[in-house]
This record gives structure tokens, sequence and C-alpha cells, in this order.
């Protein structure tokens, strides 16, 4: 998949309102039709974010138990609603694609969890002596720079995990846009874009420094779709260690 | 021109007096788009490129409730009438700020806003009425001078997707008011009603019924749910007596399977005869739309040399990508252009019809497409000046990838099947100068998002929009420079409008859930 494909985010404006779906209390049991039905809709409209059978990818892996779905009817009203304050947007499908894509998930959550070959253990260690605190919090520990990872093995899964370590530039978190700005004079400011609107941007730079510029200040301000203040760590950190590191991650789930 | 208070004084006597609202005048802002002729161009000439630098907020008025203000609001008579979500008036005082009333209309959560954000964009005022439609689908006549209710009609059923947030327009004795509903498979429809009564003078149907002119275009019972929504304020010409009303997509959104034809009048401009309610003339800009680009955009009447002919134009920027200009008395295509990133069509053909690239259609998969399903441009208002024989459009540059799915129609849920996912990352937006006698681009000035902003251009050589960051700017009108800009704290998504207070003029706009008033420090 594509890196430009893989940023897409769904759109939410004309969705927020759906009507929820009533459900009546008895219903035919799902066949193989909905289940085979359901893969193909999963394919087109949610594996972009969950990853091919429901693996992870910037949404979170959907097999073994879910934190906000047990139930079919549970799965269907995400489905429909999506999932306020998260990137889980609703979607618009026929009652019947929405039941049939239901059941697809509800089968992958019945499966177990896809135990990655690494050890959390020894991953947590590297996590440690690699320095990824420095950048990044754990439950309250932690440096700035980089996003927040207290939970990020319930939102990412174990595919995104390992590519974001290997081409930190391949990833992309929302809000960590890198920037850099050229003044007509003075040094160029590259980093974090904070905020930006017409007139003015604001920037935290790789030292952690920030800096609000006027645009009128500045010859240019190039966006970096690719960008990343993240070094990579695919030459400092062993196959085996990597996949440590990503069995780590995986564990995080939010504060204990 | 500034007008002495005096003069000012007898204008407001004049309007009062009159039973029909005047076109554009300085001092006022008589209705939604400024003028019947919709240019949102204030003719004041205080606030000019060379003092707009000490342009500053005068007051600020914060509506009750936590609705987003999307209006416009108008000045008539001394008094200003601004709207916020869901349905709310307010009529303030020109100089303190401050209410001298304020009328909820209470709009339950289960009240439906398929396809749209719960949200009022302004009033109609005429005498000693204001007119508002409500979310719930009702039109009231409010006592201007107190916001007592003095009649109210039942525009449509809101339990099946009927809602109102556009204002509304009045000309001569009747009100004209557009229906919001197109993405709950509603039958689309424009309603004018008499001032004084609500008696309902006559109804236009978007969507032909079998047997009436277009109805081939529309297999089985399709017409039913076939869309067609009149959701934004339309235009007027008081010598042609035509209205000129958008309409939007056709039903169910991106799957056409259903509805194989042209499906008129959707996704076109008509021109309804305002005594009759009938159509004399229609252009579609997108036949068989699938892509949900409305064409409710608000249509231009301009005056204007094309080719050394004197034309009288009615000119839009589509959401679909083009910039289109029609002769206004017949509807004869006299060119089109695009004026922004579109991958659908080749072009138009000489009738101005698209020449569809196959394959661009939603599909199951994802087709990407240019531009989003928001249109390179929406609902916010372009300007024209006569001074510059611009058109000053907000533009938003941004592709989706299209699905197409199942659909079913069921009473009160969205009846689109399909989705989008927007290429956020990669777009952004601009308020964009078009000759408006070529639609080719003499200047953009670039935002870091697509706008939802509306423009007005003024006498004064300006050129006033927002930004989704909060932005209120005023660039030169002939050379897109900007001059001044304040940070409202809120997205803007409304439109700019001027008016003056005895010698003084004041730049109004909505940025999240304010209103701000602008005067010059020292004029």
């Amino acid at each position: 998949m594509s890196r430009r494909l893989r940023v897409l985010v769904h759109s939410t404006c004309l969705t927020l309102f759906l009507a929820p779906v009533a459900f009546a209390q008895t219903r035919p049991a799902a066949g193989p039709t909905d289940l085979a039905s359901g893969q193909r809709i999963f394919d087109a409209q949610c594996a972009w974010c969950h990853g091919n059978g429901g693996d992870g990818g910037t949404g979170p892996n959907l097999h073994g138990k879910l934190r906000h779905a047990t139930t079919l009817a549970s799965i269907v009203d995400i489905i429909t609603k999506g999932i306020p304050g998260t990137e889980m947007p609703s979607f618009r499908l026929t009652e019947r694609e929405t039941k049939q894509a239901a059941t697809y998930v509800l089968s992958l959550t019945r499966s177990s969890l896809k135990a990655g070959p690494g050890n959390a253990e020894r991953g947590a260690a590297l996590y440690q002596s690699s320095g990824c605190g420095s950048c990044h919090v754990v439950e309250g520990q932690g440096g700035i720079l980089g996003p927040e990872l207290t939970d990020i093995g319930g939102r990412r899964g174990g595919v995104y995990l390992r590519e974001a370590i290997v081409k930190p530039a391949a990833s992309h978190p929302p809000g960590f846009l890198v920037v850099r700005a050229v003044p007509t004079s003075g040094a160029e400011v590259r980093g974090v874009r904070v905020n930006e609107d017409v007139f003015w941007i604001t920037i935290r730079d790789a030292s952690g420094a920030v800096h609000t510029l006027q645009k009128s200040d500045l010859s240019r301000v190039d966006r970096e779709i690719e960008g990343t203040l993240m070094p990579s760590y695919e030459s400092r950190l062993s196959a085996p260690q990597l996949d440590d590191l990503v069995a780590y991650l995986a564990t995080l789930r939010g504060a204990k | 021109m500034i007008r002495s208070a005096k003069a000012f004084a007898l204008l407001i006597a004049a309007a009062t007096l009159s039973a029909v609202p005047l076109l554009a005048q300085d001092g006022q802002w008589l209705m939604y788009s400024g003028s019947y002729s919709s240019h949102r161009f204030s003719p004041l000439t205080q606030i000019t490129a060379s003092n707009v630098s000490k342009l500053r907020p005068v007051w600020v008025y914060q509506p009750p409730g936590t609705g987003s203000v999307e209006s416009t609001p108008v000045v008539v008579n001394g008094v200003m009438y601004v709207t916020s979500g869901p349905t709310m008036v307010a009529a303030l005082d020109l100089r303190s700020g401050k209410p001298l009333w304020e009328w909820t209309r209470p709009i339950a959560p289960s009240v439906l806003n398929l396809g749209f954000p719960r949200v009022n964009r302004g009033v109609a005022v005429l005498d000693n009425m204001v007119y508002v439609g409500t979310l719930d689908g009702y039109l009231f006549a409010l006592d201007a001078r107190a916001g007592i209710e003095r009649w109210s009609v039942h525009v449509g059923e809101n339990t099946v997707g009927h809602s109102i947030t556009a204002a509304p327009l009045v000309v001569g004795d009747k009100v004209v008011v557009g229906i919001s509903g197109g993405e709950a498979g509603i039958r689309g429809f424009l309603d004018a009603y008499d001032t004084k009564t609500g008696k309902q003078a006559w109804r236009f149907y978007t969507v032909p019924s079998p047997g009436e002119p277009g109805s081939e275009g529309w297999p089985g019972d399709s017409w039913v749910h076939g869309g067609g929504a009149t959701w934004l304020t339309g235009s007027y010409d008081p010598a042609l007596k035509l209205l000129y009303w958008g309409t939007g997509n056709p039903g169910p959104d991106w799957n056409g399977d259903s509805r194989k034809g042209d499906n008129l009048y959707t996704s076109s401009l008509v021109a309804i005869d305002i005594d009759t309610g009938k159509p004399r003339w229609h252009f579609q800009f997108t036949p068989h739309d699938v892509h949900d680009w409305d064409a409710n955009q608000i249509p231009v009447l301009v005056d204007t040399q094309v080719g050394g002919q004197a034309r009288q134009l009615v000119v839009t920027a589509n959401r679909n990508g083009f910039y289109y200009a029609l002769d206004r008395k017949t509807g004869e295509f006299v060119f089109g252009t695009p004026y922004a990133k579109q991958t659908w069509a080749k072009g138009l053909d000489d009738h101005g019809r698209p020449i569809e690239i196959p394959g661009m259609e939603p599909s199951e998969k994802g087709t990407l497409v240019y531009p989003s399903l928001q249109g390179s441009t929406n609902w916010a208002s372009p300007s024209y000046s006569p001074a510059t024989d611009m058109l000053y459009v907000p533009v938003r540059e941004m592709g989706s990838v299209y699905y197409k799915t199942g659909v079913e129609y069921k009473p009160g849920t969205y009846y689109t099947g399909g989705s989008e996912k927007r290429l956020d990352e990669e777009s952004w937006g601009a308020v964009r100068a078009l000759d408006v006698k070529t639609g080719k681009q003499a200047w953009d000035f670039k935002l870091p998002t697509p706008t939802w902003a509306g423009v007005m251009a003024t006498a004064g050589g300006l050129v006033f929009s927002g930004s989704n960051e909060g932005n209120f700017f005023a660039l030169d009108a002939k050379s897109g420079k900007p001059l001044w800009q304040f940070q409202t704290g809120g997205p803007i998504r409304s439109g700019p409008m001027s008016y003056a207070v005895g010698d003084k003029q004041f730049v109004a706009v909505a940025g999240g859930h304010a209103l701000f008033v602008f005067g010059l420090d020292q004029p």
C-alpha cells in the first residue's frame, strides 16, 4: 500500500450524525455467505486502517478481545456511528452490508490474537537502552518530541509498529507533520508543526525549542509529507531485537 | 461613499416605506448575498487598501448555546439580524452590539440533519418581518421589532430528512425558501409563500414526476427519492422576473444504478418564473451525478462584455471544478472552463455538457477523483466586483477516493450508496480571483486547508475572507496581496458583510461561536 494511501483520513464531516440502526432481538445466524461478503467489504473499506485480515495497521489489530466491541450488535453500532474521540469514522453501508462486515469482524475477534515472534520483556529493556524514552512518553515517563506511546499497542498493529521503527518516514502520526521554514534572512527552522494559520506558523525543532514565525518573514515553507525527526533503527537493531521491541509496544494498551 | 447621518436616516425611512427590498445600497446589507444579483459586494469606500491596517474589533456577539455561527448577518433599518445553530435569531443594536431580542426554536436531539451540520445560515427581512427556516423543517415569520412569531408553515417533514438551513429570499410579496435533505432520499422542491399570511404561492419540484418534462431520465420510481435539494439561497433578476436557484445531487449520491439517465433537474441551475413557480430554462452542470457535486453554489448575475459583446450573464464556479457563464435570459451556454484541479472530465462540449473520462465513477474498491465530494467550492459564497470585473471564489483543492456500496431506502436514514476517503494531507485552499469574462485565474491567495469561508469584495478595493484556522483577512482586490488580518480564534464558516452607521463603515464576520464586528480606529 502506498505511503499516500495509508495517510488517508476518512471523511467524518457528513457522517457524524447517523441514526442508530435498530436490530431485531431475533435474527438468523450468520452463514458462510455473510462471512464472505463481509470480508469483501472489509478488504475494500476497513483494511486501509485495520490491515489485511484485520492484522492491524494505522488502526488496531482486530484479533482477540476488542476494547470497544464484543458483540455483533456493538460492532454494528461502531461501524454505523464510529467511535467519537478516535480515528474510527462512521460508515454508510446498507443494514445488510453493515451486518455482513460486523459478522466478519466478529469472526476475527474470536480468533486468537496472533502473537508476534518477539519477546516483550526483552523489548522493554531495549526500549530503555535504545533511548526511545527521550522522545516518547509511556505512562507519564519520557520526552515530548514524538507521539505518546502509552496505548500504542491498542491503536496500531504490529506491521505498522515495525515499519515505524525501521522506516519512520513511512509512518505519519497525526499532528506530527514535519515542516521546513526558510526565513528571508537567518537560519532555517525544521521541526514538527505545532500550529499553523494563514499568516503564522509554530514549529518545535529537534532540540525541543519552539519557534513562532510570521510567514511574511519567510521565503518558503515546505511541508515534508515524508519527513520525520525520528531516526531509523533498521541498522541499529537486529531483526530479533526489532521483533522484541514490537512485541513490547504491542503490550502497551493504556495506563495501568 | 459614506452618506451623512441625515442622508442615512432618510435612506432608512425609504427602506421602511418600501414594500420591495431594495438592491444593495450603502449603509445596509439587505439580504443574505447582499443584493438580488448576489455580488456580495459592498459599495462602501471608507475602508481602503491604505487604511485597512487600522481595522480593529469594535464588538463581539456570542449567541446563547454552543452552536456554530455560519450566518451572514443582514442589516436593515438600523438593526442587525444574525442567526446561530441549530435555529436561533438575534436582532442586535448596531452601536452597542447588544440584543434587542433573541428568538430560539427548540430543536430536540432527535431532529434529523442527514448530511449537514446543525446550523442556520441567515434570515430574510421585509418591512417589519424577519423570515427564518428551522432545522426541523418550518418557516417562521417573526416581528422584526420584538422577535414575536406572526405565522409559521410546515415546509417539509423532518422525520424523512427535510430541514432548512438556508436563508430565505424575499421577492415582492413572496418569501422563497429552499430545503435540505439530499442525502436522505427526499424529492427536492422550492417553495414560495405569501409574506403576510404564509399561504403557499407555489411549489416547484426539482425532480419531475412521470410524464413531466425530464421524467425520461428517471427509470421506474427512482424519481420518488431523487434528491435535488435546494439548500442554499438563490438570486433574482427583477427585470426578467426570474429566480435563479441551484439544485443538489440526485439520490442515491454515489450509486446511480437505479437512476440511469440525466436525472433532471438535479445538479443544475433552474431559472424559475417568480409569479408561477414554473421553470423557464435549466442548465445541468453534472448530468447523472455520482460524486455528490451539488450545484447549490450561489449564482452570480453579471452584466459584462464577452468577446466584445455586451452579455447579461449568470456565472458560477461549480462544485465539479468548472466555471460556467450562461445567458441569464435564455440559459444558453456561453462558455465554461476548469478553475480548479479536476480529473473526471476532458472538458465541456459546445453545449456545456461535460466530456467525461471513463472509469471515474465510485467503485467497490475505491476510485480516486478530484475534486472531493465537498467539491472545488461549496456553500461558501463567492463575490463579484464590478470595479475589477473579477469573481472571487473560495476554493477547495482536494481529491477523494469514492466508494460505491449497496443502497436501500429507509425513511429518515442516509440514502447515499457509498462513502469517500479524503486526501486530507495533500489538500489546500485558496481565495481565487477569476476574470469573469474568461474564467482565467487573475491571482490566487493560498490557504493552509480547503476553505469554508465566504468572500466579500468592496468598492474600497478590498476582498475580505477567512480561513479554517480562524484568520479573518483583507486582500488587495487587484493583486490578492494580504493587507490586514485578525485571528478570531475559531474556524470561519460564514460570509463577511459590510454596513455603515452614520458616517462610519463596519465589517462583520462570524468565527467559531461568535460574531465579530470591525471598524477603523480613526477613519
